[in-house]
């Protein structure tokens, strides 16, 4: 008996590989990009590149925030959900050490400047069980809808657009949770409490208490398969070599470990620089100003200027802004890489259901980041490294939400 | 025999959640072919099949599509 495994094989007919040329084209426009922002602030071609540094390794790992919580359910499989704590143990030494920079007491009342802290409100939980259940129903989170939007996905553009209605919506009814309940919620940073170190020390074994507490789930799922990555037939030539080396980094995908330790020490850099990695608040901008044309502008938000992270209804609407460029450097890092693996191709969803999954599940993200503070990037893969109570309240709220997704998910076609 | 399963245009978790199924229903002595263009399926259908004791053998058949064949393990019979 032969053990097929997961070797890949090529098809055998030769292909014209248009893809990679247009990858390097792709790759040289966004060259002239970072060097044309470059010229206008030295720090927006930065965050231009990290954007796509961000978008790049996103695709190439294949790394969906939304799987790594349905799967545990689904499933009762942890694989991505692992990476995304290997991440996270990354970014909290990281994030420590920079906002031990920013503000070297903290048992000041102060909290470090655009760390993730926001309020512990019904808000933040509401925000996270609607945003789980909409990214399971959808398919993807933000991040993962704008990496599938650069790959061809026609349903994450219809997703994009359901989140951007979701967070002009919520900004509608801001002011009335803001009265009831946000305004009125505590805030907890954990260095206030106790100090850099403990907190730090408190992340991190919480973060290997929930990485532990995945492994015995899985473990109750019954067999438990090893992860095996793809491999291909061995290499003798030092021509083969290097061309598995390179089909490993730019044509396989990554191990979702790889992934998350990768965008958690992207995290710890673009923090500093400026501000954690965050995507919500940008949209709302957009959103805004496309619904202000329609007359349908957000009022004036309460206590907004209180909160930090994925704030809405920011002033400076425009491409010329740090997180504007950001979000769109991962549209064309994760382009670049799709071309070059020659996953790009215009998927047009066969059924018509799952267009309406993609614009409802993108509403309640949008809904629910904006009462939460953000996304899954924003308000959990951030949050929990600024050493902030709030990423962990909406972690398990998230989960909740993805419970009632796979629920859900049964009872479609 | 084969069963032809076509899951392209759709994602996660359909193309994974109608292979399980298809594989469940499976005939002894048949094979089952998954068509998808969605990546991530390459690492959840595998994992999948390895515990309902099926083999995968994958194959690129186009940028981006893949055949994935599902074989049951002869010793599960």
């Amino acid at each position: 008996m032969t053990r097929a495994g997961r070797i890949i094989t090529k098809a055998p007919a030769a292909r014209l590989a248009w893809q990679p040329i247009l990858a390097l084209l792709a790759f040289a426009g966004s060259m002239m990009v970072a060097v044309w922002a470059g010229q206008i602030g030295s720090d927006l071609s930065v965050f231009w590149l990290m954007g796509m540094a961000f978008g790049f390794v996103l695709q190439r790992s294949r790394f969906c925030f939304a799987s790594g919580f349905r799967d545990l359910f689904l499933l009762r499989d942890g694989r991505v959900m692992k990476g995304i704590i290997a991440g996270m143990v990354v970014a909290t030494g990281g994030f420590t050490l920079v906002m031990s920079d920013i503000l070297p007491n903290a048992r000041l009342d102060l909290v470090a400047y655009q760390a993730h802290v926001s309020p512990l409100a019904l808000g933040l939980v509401v925000g996270g069980l609607v945003f789980g259940l909409g990214m399971v129903l959808a398919g993807g989170c933000v991040s993962g809808s704008i990496y599938r939007m650069a790959e061809g996905y026609l349903g994450s553009w219809v997703t994009f657009v359901g989140i951007m209605t979701g967070l002009v919506v919520v900004g509608h009814t801001w002011n009335w949770w803001w009265r009831m309940d946000i305004g009125l919620a505590p805030r907890l940073w954990l260095p206030n409490l106790a100090g850099y170190g403990s907190a730090m020390a408190a992340t991190l074994v919480a973060l290997v208490g929930a990485y532990i507490f995945i492994l015995w789930w899985e473990s109750r799922g019954g067999l438990v398969i090893p992860y095996r990555p793809a491999t291909e037939p061995p290499a003798d030539t030092f021509g083969e070599k290097l061309r598995q080396s390179y089909r490993a980094i730019f044509v396989h995908g990554w191990p979702a470990t790889t992934g998350g330790l990768v965008l958690g020490a992207l995290n710890v850099y673009m923090y500093s620089y400026e501000h954690p990695w965050r995507i919500t608040g940008e949209i709302s901008v957009w959103g805004n100003a496309l619904a202000a044309r329609l007359g349908l502008a957000q009022p004036p938000l309460l206590g907004i200027e209180t909160l930090t992270g994925c704030t809405m209804g920011g002033s400076q609407c425009g491409l010329l802004n740090h997180m504007a460029l950001s979000n769109l450097g991962l549209f064309t890092g994760a382009l670049v890489a799709a071309l070059l693996a020659q996953e790009c191709k215009l998927r047009v969803p066969r059924k018509k259901v799952r267009y309406f999954q993609s614009l409802g599940g993108g509403l309640l993200m949008g809904y629910g980041a904006g009462l939460a503070v953000g996304c899954t990037v924003g308000a959990f893969f951030s949050a929990i490294p600024s050493l902030a109570a709030n990423g962990w309240i909406f972690a398990i709220a998230l989960a909740g939400g993805a419970f009632l997704g796979t629920k859900a998910l049964r009872w479609l076609p | 025999m084969t069963m032809k399963l076509d899951a392209r245009g759709e994602i996660c978790p359909y193309p994974m959640m109608k292979a399980v199924e298809a594989m469940r229903a499976l005939p002894d002595g048949e094979v089952l072919e998954v068509y998808t263009d969605h990546s991530p399926c390459l690492e959840t259908i595998p994992t999948q099949a390895e515990r309902l004791g099926f083999d995968t053998a994958i194959e690129e058949t186009g940028s981006p599509e893949w055949r994935i064949t599902l074989t049951r393990k002869e010793s599960t019979q």
